[in-house]
């Protein structure tokens, strides 16, 4: 179920992404759409993945807690930036979304210290980040953002987001 | 290019047959009867509206009456650029509603997603000639020429039909607009957006009245959007709007100058054994219209169409289900985007039938009164002169029959979005990505 809701919610991220080049402007219907699946896939996974956090209580702890305090602090850090543009606030959702994420992801790992060697791995569905040319104050906002919630967390090279191909499959971790 | 096929006066009664009209280019984004049935409109993606008008009946050619040819066809719109947004402004024509006919010209209101215009569409017939400082091709006289003053007469010419924009209302839409309702004072109409409707006076251009706002203070708590509005076919005072969230809402004018609190509040309880990851957007409200009595409201989401009595909010009178076929499939029609596909619904003239499209070019018609429901198909394979529509049928389960076709064969890129039907026969259009096919019934 799990997989599927993450399968889910880089599809429908990948979307909001992709309405933004859409000829005729941002939908606001269509991405207040995508926003509440990205957040029913959301919850779902969360659940999900309390229930296996509930399993797995059982194993030994071995990651410190310095290492999780860091990408709570840079996830609170993260102001809602507000942008000019109204219409382009929708696309704040997903960000927030993946803020959020971290922080429950964190909260969570916090809580179960007692995971054996489960590096803070950032969730597999987010989209590749390369470089992007972007001159829209608003996406620069974005593209800071994400670069910092990388930051000596991630296993992953700091990169800019770009659009998402929607038939990459996810697999899961 | 355009086809037309005659239809079979010999065929037997409560059939529907074909005629084709066939528009090169676009993709129809609208189809529209006006009051008498007499021309039927279609907008296009390319920002065009192309008129067709029906052919008069005559002695001679008795079959030939009910035939759609092309009256006029004009640009409405054209693309636009907005600098302070950086956005492109599309020119597609997202809806038409005619205004009733008060004169010998015909008026219809067109909009693509920030602007409406209000277009005179007329003929001229006559000529005048004999101009005395200008020769019948123009060219100005030489005064010194002219030595008597005439009269110019009028003369009879090859009929023109010319369309000309009367009115501009632009500037008063921030979000796209989806709706327009001409208001049955024949003085006002409302345009809507995702978050607005404003209501006009059609002779003034520079000024509209906010009279519903459901921006939230702060962006980020919005939960709904507005996806259709009308206003009652008889009430002036009365018009509803529906939600992305499966609701809808009926305001009276009357009650204050902003409607934002509504009169009646209609929704249905959501079944919690349908719950899915795209629950909400399948009960989004695609389209809502009033029924020609003005007692019931019809509603159109993704699955089903529903009707409603006016007095009784709690739930819908009667619920139709279009393609349930296609409950098991939402994922994949997630991801090919079809799940966002706004399907229209039309009342017949009577109000006894109610019509909306599915994929794969069938269309649904529903009787209220027999509860019988049929399948058709719109396609130029079925199409053909004297051509009877056959029922068609999707097998659900295991075994197919013969004639039926399976849920998997179903070609999701053929939709039929958009249908109209005459106001007082049985004649109807159907727009079929960039086919236009007028069916008719074969009462006799």
């Amino acid at each position: 179920m799990d997989v599927e809701a993450k399968r889910i919610m880089a599809l429908s991220i990948s979307k909001l992404y992709s309405l933004r080049t859409q000829r005729g402007g941002l939908s606001l219907h269509r991405s207040l759409l995508l926003s509440l699946t990205v957040r029913a896939a959301r919850d779902i996974y969360h659940t999900a993945q309390l229930l296996r956090d509930a399993e797995e209580e059982q194993v030994v702890p071995c990651a410190p807690d310095a290492a999780i305090e860091e990408p709570m602090e840079i996830s609170n850090d993260s102001p809602q930036t507000l942008t000019p543009k109204e219409v382009a606030m929708k696309p704040q959702e997903p960000k927030e979304t993946l803020e959020d994420d971290k922080e429950n992801r964190c909260a969570s790992e916090r809580h179960s210290r007692k995971r054996c060697c489960k590096t803070a791995v950032e969730p597999d569905f987010l989209p590749l980040k390369k470089a992007k040319m972007d001159t829209d104050e608003e996406k620069q906002h974005l593209h800071g953002e994400v670069l910092r919630t990388n930051n000596g967390n991630s296993c992953r090279q700091a990169e800019t987001l770009t659009a998402f191909p929607t038939n990459r499959a996810i697999v899961a971790c | 290019m355009f086809t037309r096929i005659i239809r079979d006066p010999a065929s037997p009664t409560e059939e529907v047959s074909a005629l084709l009209c066939s528009v090169a280019a676009d993709i129809i984004s609208t189809v529209e009867f006006n009051s008498t049935g007499e021309l039927l409109a279609t907008g296009d993606k390319g920002g065009r509206v192309v008129v067709f008008q029906r052919e008069q009946e005559s002695k001679n050619q008795p079959h030939r009456r009910g035939e759609y040819n092309v009256y006029s066809t004009f640009q409405s719109h054209e693309p636009e650029f907005d600098y302070l947004k950086s956005l492109e402004i599309e020119e597609k024509i997202n809806k038409i509603r005619w205004l009733p006919q008060q004169n010998a010209a015909y008026f219809l209101l067109s909009t693509n997603d920030k602007t409406v215009k209000l277009w005179k569409i007329s003929e001229r017939d006559k000529r005048p000639e004999g101009y005395n400082l200008k020769d019948e091709d123009g060219r100005i006289r030489d005064p010194a020429t002219i030595t008597t003053l005439r009269v110019p007469v009028l003369q009879p010419m090859d009929l023109m039909v010319e369309a000309t924009p009367r009115r501009v209302f632009s500037n008063a839409h921030t979000y796209h607009i989806n709706s327009i309702s001409v208001n049955s004072d024949y003085e006002t109409f409302m345009s809507t957006d995702d978050l607005r409707i404003n209501l006009w006076n059609l002779e003034i251009t520079n000024r509209s009245f906010n009279i519903v706002d459901i921006k939230p203070a702060n962006m980020e708590e919005l939960t709904e959007v507005i996806t259709a509005a009308e206003f009652h076919p008889h009430q002036c005072n009365t018009f509803v709007y529906s939600s992305s969230k499966g609701s809808i809402r009926l305001c009276d004018m009357r009650a204050s100058a902003l409607c934002d609190n509504h009169s009646k509040f209609f929704e249905e309880p959501e079944d919690p054994s349908n719950r899915s990851f795209f629950s909400e957007i399948i009960s989004s409200i695609s389209d809502v219209k009033f029924s020609h009595s003005g007692r019931y409201l019809m509603t159109r989401d993704y699955l089903t169409v529903k009707v409603w009595d006016l007095n009784m909010e709690s739930k819908p009178l009667e619920t139709y289900q279009v393609h349930d076929y296609l409950r098991s499939k939402l994922c994949s029609l997630y991801e090919n985007d079809c799940i966002f596909d706004k399907f229209e619904c039309v009342w017949n003239g009577s109000d006894s039938v109610i019509m909306t499209g599915s994929y794969n070019n069938f269309f649904r018609m529903f009787d209220r009164n027999t509860k019988r429901d049929v399948t058709l198909e719109a396609s130029r394979e079925n199409s053909k002169p004297r051509a009877i529509l056959k029922p068609r049928k999707v097998c659900v389960g295991g075994k197919r029959r013969k004639d039926e076709i399976s849920v998997d064969s179903l070609d999701f890129s053929k939709k039929i979005i958009h249908t109209a039907w005459h106001p007082s026969e049985n004649i109807i259009a159907v727009a079929a990505t960039n086919n236009l096919y007028i069916f008719q019934d074969k009462v006799n």
